[in-house]
C-alpha cells in the first residue's frame, strides 16, 4: 500500500502530454500561438460588438428563466402598486416580475437592453471603419457581406426582443410592423395573417417571437459571427500602411500573450461599461408604458435607435397611395416604400458595394493595406453621403421629441426632414470630397517642402518666408528631395521628427516636453524596409 | 535599460541568461512559422523601482476589483431590494448593483490591460501573409480528382440518372417546406376579418339585428351628454371583450363638436354622401390610423385636427377626417351613430370603410 | 333629419349645461344673453325688466354690480387692471384679442391664472406656463368674479385632490385618455404646427383637475359625466404620486423620453467611453 509520490512540478507537463497524445492539440496550438495581429484602436470597434454579444447571451439566458412568452390574460398582483389589479398578458406580467420581484432582475433586463443597443451601435461604427478604410476590398468581400448581414440579423434580434414584454410601446411597434407586412403587394395580407396566426394581434405572436429571439436568431448570429471571425483569422487582419508594412506581411504583436491579454481586458471593459449603464441609466421602463392595449398610445412613440431610421423614413414619406385600377382596384399604400423597398435597396447596395467599387475602379488586386479616407475622396464622400442620409432619417425618427423640446413646429420638422433628405447628402458628398482633396494636398506639400517650423525669416530682398524643415535629404542645391507618399500619416509637427523632443501623451493633446529632454529617434520602431514603395495606393 | 533588440542576427545573445536563452528558442520557433520578431523590449529593468511600482498598481487594481465585487455581494444580500412605492432606499438597489458590478469589471479589466501593456515586453513581429489562391499543385489535384469523380458517376453518359434525381429531389424539398408553410399559413379573409370590426350589428337567430352600443373601457354604455362639448372619448363596441385586443380594429374616438364645427362636419359628410353618420353634434372616427395602425388620438379641440403620434399624420375632423399632413393617404373611417330607445349611443352599422392600415386588396 | 335637434334641445354648449348644473342662478342669465336664438327668453326678460327693448342690456349690467360678493368685487378690480384689455369690459371678449369669459367658470380662470398662462405677455399660438402674476388669494378673487359673471365649471375645495384615490385605476385612465398627448411619463409632447401638450411636471392637483374639467386651449374637455370626480382624482393621484413621486428604480431616467434619449446615451456614453478605452489599449505608451 505504498503511495506513489506525486511529482507536482512535472504534473502540468505530463497532463499536457497526455492530452496531446489523445487529441493532437500541439499542431493547431502552434499556429494559434504564432499568429500576428496588427494593433490600432479602430480595429477594436468590432470587438465591442463581439463582447456585447457575449453579454447579451449571458444576460439573455438569465431572462429566459423568468420570462413567460404568452398572451394569456392575467391580473397583475405583484409589488408594483400602480399596476395592481390591471389586466395584462402573462408576458407583460413576467417582465414586470423580472423588474420588481426577481432580485437583481432589473439590472439584468437593463444590461440586456443596453448591450443590445451597444451591439448595434458598435456594428455600425465597425462597418463605417471598414468602409472608410477600404477594408472590404478583395479578398474580404465575403466578410463584408457577412458583416452587413449581421447588422440586419441584429436588427431582427433587437426588434423581436423589444416586442417580447408586450408593453404599450412595443405593442405599438408590433402593430406598425404588422402594417408594414400588410403593405406588401399581393401577398401582404397572407404574410401578416400567417405570422400573427390570424388578425393582429392574435394570441401566438409573442411565443413565435420568443422562439425566434432566443433560438433561431441567436443561432444565426452565432453562426455568422463564427464565420466572420474565422474569415478574419484565415485571411489575417488588414493593417495600416507604414514603414515596414507591406501588402504581403502583417506587422504587429503575436496573439499570445500581449494581444490576447488586451482582448481579454477589453472584454472586461465592455462588460463593465454595460454593467454601469445597466445600473445607472434606466432603460425601457415598461411599468410606465403599461400593458399593450390597441387603443392606448403615448406621445413620442419611437423604436430603438437602430430602427429609428425606418421610422424616420416613414414619417417623411408623403401620403402617396398607388391605385391599380384592375378589377375591384388594388392598392400599394405609402408605407410600403419607406419600410420595405428602402431597406431592401439598402441591403442590396451594401452587399453589392465592394463589387461595384471594384468594377468602377477596375481593381482586381488583393488588398491587405488600408487606405486613409482622404486618399479615396470619392468613396469617403459617398460614405459621408450615406451617413448623412442615415442621420437625417434617424433624427426624423425622433422629430416629435425634438420639436417638442426645442419648441419647433412638428410640421416644420417634417418638412425640414423631407428637404434635408434631398439636400444634405449631396452637400455632404461635395464638402467631404473637397476636404479630402485639401488634406491630400497638404500631405503632399509637407512631403515636398518639409514641416512648418513656425519660424519666420526675412529674406534679403525684404520678403518674409516660413522656414520649413525638410523631411528628406537635401540635394547639392539645398533643395529637399521630394518624398513619395506611402499612405500613412505625414509628420506635420517638429516634435514628430524628434526636433523638439518627444510629445508626452496628454489626454486630448500631446504635452510638449521641454527641449532639453533626451531626443528620441522619433521613428516607429520598425525601420523602413526596402519594399515601401509597394504601399502607394495611388487612388486619385 | 537593457534592450533586447532583435536587429541584426549577428548580435549574439548573452548565453548565460536563461530567460534570454528561452526567448531565443521561442524566436526560432516563430521564425520557422514565418514570424520575425524584430523588436522585443521589456519596458522595465527587471526588479527596478518603476517595475515594482507598476506591479503594485496592477495588484491594487485587482484588489479594488475584489472589493467592488464584495460590495456587490453585500448589497445584493443586505440592501433592501423589495420594491416600495415612493423614494425609499430600494430605488438605489439597481444603481448600486450596477455601480459595484461595473466597477469590479472595470478594475479587473484595467488591471489586466495594464499588466499586458506595461509589464509585458513591447514587441513588433512581422508575419508573412500567404495570399492568393492555393498551391498550384493542390488546385490541379483537386480538379483532376473532381473530374475523375464526375466521369465515374457518369452523369454525362447516363443523363437519365441526373434528371430523375432532380425530379425526385424536388418533391422532397417541398416535403421539408410543406409542414412549415402549411402550418403557418392562415387565410387572411376568414370571416371577412379584414373588413369587419366589433361594431357590426349582432344578428340573432330570428333574423333580427341588434345595434352595438358605444361603451367605455369597462363596458358601461354612453349617453350623449357624457361627452362634454369639445371633448373626446375612446369608445369600444359593447360586445363581450369589445375593449380587448381581440378587437384591435374596433377602438373608436367619439367627439362632441361645437355647434359651428358640427355644422361644417355635417356639410362635409353630405358631400361624401354620409348623411346621418353624425348624431347631433357627435361624430365618431376609427381610432386606428389608416397609415400604420397606431391609435390616432391626439385631438386638438380648437383646430379640430387629429394627430397620430407615430408618424405625425394629421386628419381634419370636420372634413371627413381627411389626411392633411404626413404619410397617411386615406381618411379615417367614420362610424355612423344614433341613439337607441334607452338613450344610449349605438353604431348604426359597422364602419363603411376598411379600418386600419391599407393593404393590397382593399377595394 | 334628426341630426340637429338633440343639440338644440339640450342647449348646445355643455358649458352652459354645466353652468346650469353647478350654479343655477347665474347660468340661465348668461346663456340668455349670449344666445340670441332664445328669443322667448329675451322677451321674458324684457317683460320682467318692464322697460324698453333698448335699455335692456345696460339694465342687466347695472343689475350685475350690486350682486357681486366682496371677493368678486376684489376680483373685478384685478380684472379691470390686467384682463380687461383683451377680454373686454364685463368679460364679453374682444374680437381677435381675447375670448369671452362668460360661462368659462372659476375652474378655467384658476387654471389659466395660477399657471401663469394668463395674463398673456403677447398674442401667441399657445399660452405658455409662466410664473404666475397673481397670488392664490387674487386668483381666487378673479375666479370668483368670472364665476359670478357667467357661471361655469368650478373646482372642488382643497389643495389635495387625490386623497383616497386609486393609482392603478388612475394609471389605466391616464394611459387611455392622457398619454397620447402628454406622453407616458407626463413629459408632454408635440401637436400639429407648433402646438404642444405641456409637461405635467409643474402642474398642481388643482391645475390638473381644472385642465381636465375645462379643456384649456386645444385640450379636449373631460366633463364630470365622462370622467367622474373620483376618476379625476385617480388620474391626479397617478400623475402626482406615481409619475412624480415614485422614483425610478433603474437609475437615471434620461428624461423619460423613451428610446430617443436611450439611443443618444448609447453613443454619447457607451460608444464614446469604449472608443477612448480602445485608444488607450492600442496606444503606444
Amino acid at each position: 500500500m505504498k503511495r506513489r509520490k506525486v511529482d507536482l512540478k512535472s504534473m502540468p507537463a505530463a497532463a499536457a502530454r497526455g492530452v496531446d497524445e489523445r487529441f493532437q492539440v500541439a499542431t493547431p496550438l502552434r499556429g494559434l500561438l504564432n499568429k500576428v495581429f496588427p494593433d490600432h484602436w479602430s480595429f477594436l470597434l468590432g470587438e465591442i460588438a463581439l463582447f456585447s454579444f457575449i453579454v447579451l447571451l449571458l444576460t439573455g439566458t438569465f431572462l429566459t428563466i423568468f420570462f413567460e412568452p404568452s398572451l394569456r390574460e392575467v391580473t397583475y398582483d405583484g409589488s408594483y402598486a400602480p399596476l395592481r389589479g390591471v389586466h395584462m398578458s402573462a408576458a407583460f406580467e413576467s417582465s414586470l416580475n423580472l423588474s420588481f420581484d426577481v432580485r437583481g432582475g432589473l439590472i439584468m433586463r437593463q444590461m440586456h437592453h443596453w448591450a443590445a443597443l451597444l451591439f448595434m451601435a458598435s456594428i455600425v461604427c465597425h462597418m463605417l471603419r471598414i468602409f472608410f478604410t477600404g477594408a472590404f476590398r478583395k479578398p474580404r468581400e465575403g466578410n463584408w457581406i457577412i458583416g452587413s448581414l449581421l447588422f440586419w440579423v441584429g436588427f431582427l434580434a433587437g426588434f423581436t426582443g423589444y416586442s417580447l414584454p408586450d408593453d404599450a410601446l412595443s405593442g405599438t411597434g408590433l402593430r406598425i410592423a404588422s402594417a408594414i407586412m400588410l403593405s406588401i403587394p399581393v401577398i401582404g395580407t397572407w404574410v401578416t395573417s400567417s405570422i400573427f396566426g390570424g388578425e393582429f394581434p392574435g394570441d401566438i405572436i409573442i411565443s413565435r417571437f420568443f422562439i425566434a429571439h432566443v433560438m433561431l436568431i441567436p443561432a444565426l448570429l452565432l453562426a455568422l459571427i463564427g464565420a466572420h471571425l474565422g474569415l478574419v483569422f484565415k485571411q489575417k487582419h488588414t493593417q495600416w500602411p507604414g514603414p515596414g508594412r507591406t501588402n504581403d506581411n502583417v506587422v504587429g504583436e503575436r496573439m499570445f500573450p500581449r494581444y490576447a491579454i488586451k482582448q481579454g481586458g477589453y472584454m472586461l471593459l465592455v462588460s463593465g461599461v454595460i454593467a454601469l449603464l445597466g445600473g445607472l441609466f434606466q432603460i425601457n421602463p415598461i411599468w410606465l408604458f403599461g400593458p399593450y392595449e390597441a387603443a392606448v398610445v403615448s406621445a413620442a412613440s419611437q423604436p430603438d435607435w437602430y430602427v429609428m431610421f425606418l421610422d424616420g423614413s416613414t414619417r417623411l414619406m408623403p401620403g402617396w397611395e398607388l391605385h391599380i385600377p384592375i378589377g375591384d382596384g388594388y392598392v400599394i399604400p405609402p408605407i410600403f416604400w419607406p419600410t420595405v423597398v428602402l431597406p431592401g435597396i439598402l441591403v442590396m447596395l451594401t452587399i453589392a458595394y465592394p463589387f461595384i467599387e471594384a468594377r468602377m475602379t477596375k481593381d482586381k488586386a488583393s488588398h491587405n493595406l488600408l487606405q486613409r479616407p482622404r486618399d479615396v475622396p470619392e468613396r469617403t464622400a459617398l460614405g459621408a453621403m450615406a451617413v448623412s442620409f442615415f442621420l437625417v432619417l434617424t433624427f426624423t425618427g425622433a422629430n416629435d421629441v425634438i420639436a417638442d423640446k426645442l419648441r419647433i413646429s412638428l410640421n416644420a420638422m417634417t418638412w425640414a426632414g423631407r428637404i434635408g433628405l434631398i439636400i444634405i447628402p449631396p452637400l455632404a458628398y461635395y464638402f467631404t470630397h473637397r476636404i479630402c482633396l485639401g488634406l491630400q494636398q497638404h500631405d503632399r506639400e509637407v512631403l515636398v517642402h518639409g514641416v512648418e517650423t513656425g519660424i519666420i525669416r526675412r529674406l534679403p530682398d525684404g520678403r518674409f518666408e516660413e522656414v520649413h524643415q525638410p523631411l528628406a535629404q537635401v540635394d547639392e542645391h539645398g533643395h529637399p528631395q521630394e518624398l513619395p507618399y506611402i499612405g500613412w500619416t505625414v509628420p506635420k509637427k517638429m516634435n514628430r521628427l524628434g526636433a523638439l523632443g518627444p510629445a508626452v501623451k496628454g489626454f486630448f493633446f500631446p504635452i510638449e516636453k521641454p527641449v532639453d529632454a533626451p531626443v528620441s529617434p522619433g521613428h516607429p520602431p520598425v525601420s523602413s524596409g526596402p519594399d515601401r514603395e509597394e504601399i502607394g495606393s495611388g487612388h486619385r | 535599460m537593457s534592450t533586447t533588440t532583435a536587429h541584426g542576427a549577428g548580435q549574439g545573445p548573452e548565453v548565460n541568461d536563461p530567460v534570454q536563452q528561452r526567448f531565443e528558442v521561442v524566436r526560432e520557433h516563430a521564425r520557422a512559422d514565418g514570424i520575425n520578431i524584430v523588436h522585443y523590449e521589456p519596458q522595465f529593468e527587471p526588479g527596478s523601482k518603476a517595475e515594482r511600482r507598476m506591479t503594485r498598481t496592477v495588484a491594487s487594481l485587482f484588489l479594488l476589483a475584489g472589493l467592488a465585487g464584495t460590495a456587490f455581494l453585500a448589497i445584493y444580500i443586505w440592501w433592501p431590494w423589495r420594491n416600495e412605492y415612493g423614494s425609499g432606499p430600494d430605488k438605489l438597489y439597481t444603481p448600486l448593483l450596477g455601480l459595484t458590478f461595473g466597477l469590479a469589471l472595470l478594475f479587473v479589466g484595467i488591471g489586466v490591460l495594464t499588466w499586458g501593456k506595461k509589464l509585458l515586453p513591447r514587441e513588433v513581429s512581422i508575419q508573412d501573409r500567404h495570399e492568393g489562391a492555393s498551391k498550384a499543385e493542390d488546385v490541379t489535384a483537386v480538379a483532376d480528382t473532381m473530374s475523375y469523380m464526375a466521369d465515374e458517376l457518369g452523369v454525362k453518359r447516363r443523363p437519365l440518372l441526373g434528371i430523375s434525381l432532380l425530379a425526385g429531389l424536388a418533391p422532397i424539398g417541398a416535403v421539408v417546406a410543406a409542414p412549415l408553410v402549411g402550418g403557418l399559413i392562415s387565410q387572411p379573409h376568414k370571416n371577412n376579418q379584414m373588413f369587419r370590426t366589433g361594431w357590426a350589428p349582432i344578428e340573432d337567430d330570428h333574423g333580427g339585428r341588434k345595434l352595438v352600443r358605444l361603451t367605455r373601457e369597462d363596458g358601461t354604455p354612453i349617453r350623449p351628454e357624457d361627452v362634454t362639448t369639445g371633448g373626446q372619448m375612446t369608445v369600444f363596441p359593447g360586445i363581450p371583450g369589445g375593449a380587448k385586443n381581440l378587437h384591435a380594429d374596433s377602438p373608436t374616438l367619439l367627439i362632441h363638436l361645437r355647434p359651428d364645427d358640427a355644422q361644417k362636419a355635417r356639410e362635409a359628410n353630405e358631400r361624401e354622401r354620409k348623411n346621418g353618420y353624425m348624431w347631433g353634434n357627435y361624430i365618431a372616427y376609427s381610432k386606428i390610423c389608416t397609415h400604420a395602425g397606431c391609435p390616432a388620438s391626439l385631438y386638438e379641440q380648437q383646430t379640430n385636427r387629429l394627430l397620430c403620434p407615430c408618424h405625425q399624420s394629421q386628419f381634419h375632423i370636420v372634413d371627413n377626417a381627411k389626411p392633411i399632413f404626413g404619410p397617411a393617404s386615406r381618411r379615417l373611417p367614420q362610424l355612423p351613430l344614433t341613439v337607441d330607445d334607452e338613450g344610449f349611443l349605438v353604431a348604426k352599422s359597422d364602419f363603411t370603410e376598411t379600418v386600419g392600415p391599407d393593404f393590397w386588396e382593399r377595394p | 333629419m334628426t341630426s340637429d335637434t338633440p343639440a338644440d334641445r339640450r342647449g348646445g354648449r355643455d358649458r352652459g349645461l354645466l353652468a346650469r348644473l353647478r350654479s343655477g342662478r347665474s347660468a340661465p342669465r348668461s346663456r340668455g344673453r349670449r344666445r340670441l336664438g332664445a328669443a322667448t327668453r329675451l322677451l321674458a326678460a324684457l317683460f320682467l325688466a318692464g322697460g324698453a327693448y333698448t335699455v335692456f342690456a345696460p339694465g342687466l349690467q347695472a343689475q350685475d354690480t350690486p350682486q357681486l360678493s366682496s371677493a368678486a368685487q376684489e376680483g373685478k378690480v384685478l380684472y379691470d387692471q390686467s384682463c380687461v384689455s383683451c377680454h373686454g369690459r364685463n368679460a364679453q371678449g374682444v374680437q381677435d384679442r381675447g375670448p369671452s369669459l362668460i360661462g368659462v367658470g372659476a375652474a378655467s380662470v384658476e387654471f389659466q391664472v395660477s399657471s401663469g398662462r394668463m395674463p398673456m405677455a403677447r398674442q401667441e399660438a399657445q399660452a405658455e406656463r409662466k410664473p404666475p402674476v397673481f397670488d392664490d388669494t387674487q386668483t381666487r378673487q378673479l375666479a370668483q368674479y368670472v364665476q359670478e359673471l357667467g357661471g361655469g365649471p368650478q373646482l372642488p375645495e382643497g389643495r389635495d385632490l387625490k386623497q383616497g384615490a386609486d393609482v392603478a385605476k388612475g394609471g389605466q385612465l391616464y394611459r387611455l385618455n392622457c398619454s397620447s398627448c402628454h406622453a407616458f411619463a407626463g413629459s408632454g409632447g408635440a401637436l400639429s404646427s407648433g402646438k404642444y401638450a405641456p409637461s405635467l411636471r409643474p402642474a398642481s392637483d388643482r391645475q390638473l383637475y381644472a385642465a381636465m374639467l375645462t379643456g384649456p386651449q386645444n385640450m379636449p374637455a373631460f366633463g364630470d359625466n365622462q370622467l367622474t370626480p373620483e376618476q379625476k382624482r385617480d388620474i391626479i393621484a397617478y400623475v402626482q404620486e406615481t409619475l412624480k413621486g415614485d422614483k425610478d428604480p433603474g437609475g437615471f431616467n434620461l428624461g423619460r423620453y423613451g428610446p430617443s434619449t436611450e439611443g443618444l446615451a448609447i453613443f454619447v456614453v457607451g460608444v464614446t467611453a469604449l472608443v477612448f478605452a480602445s485608444l488607450w489599449i492600442a496606444g503606444k505608451s
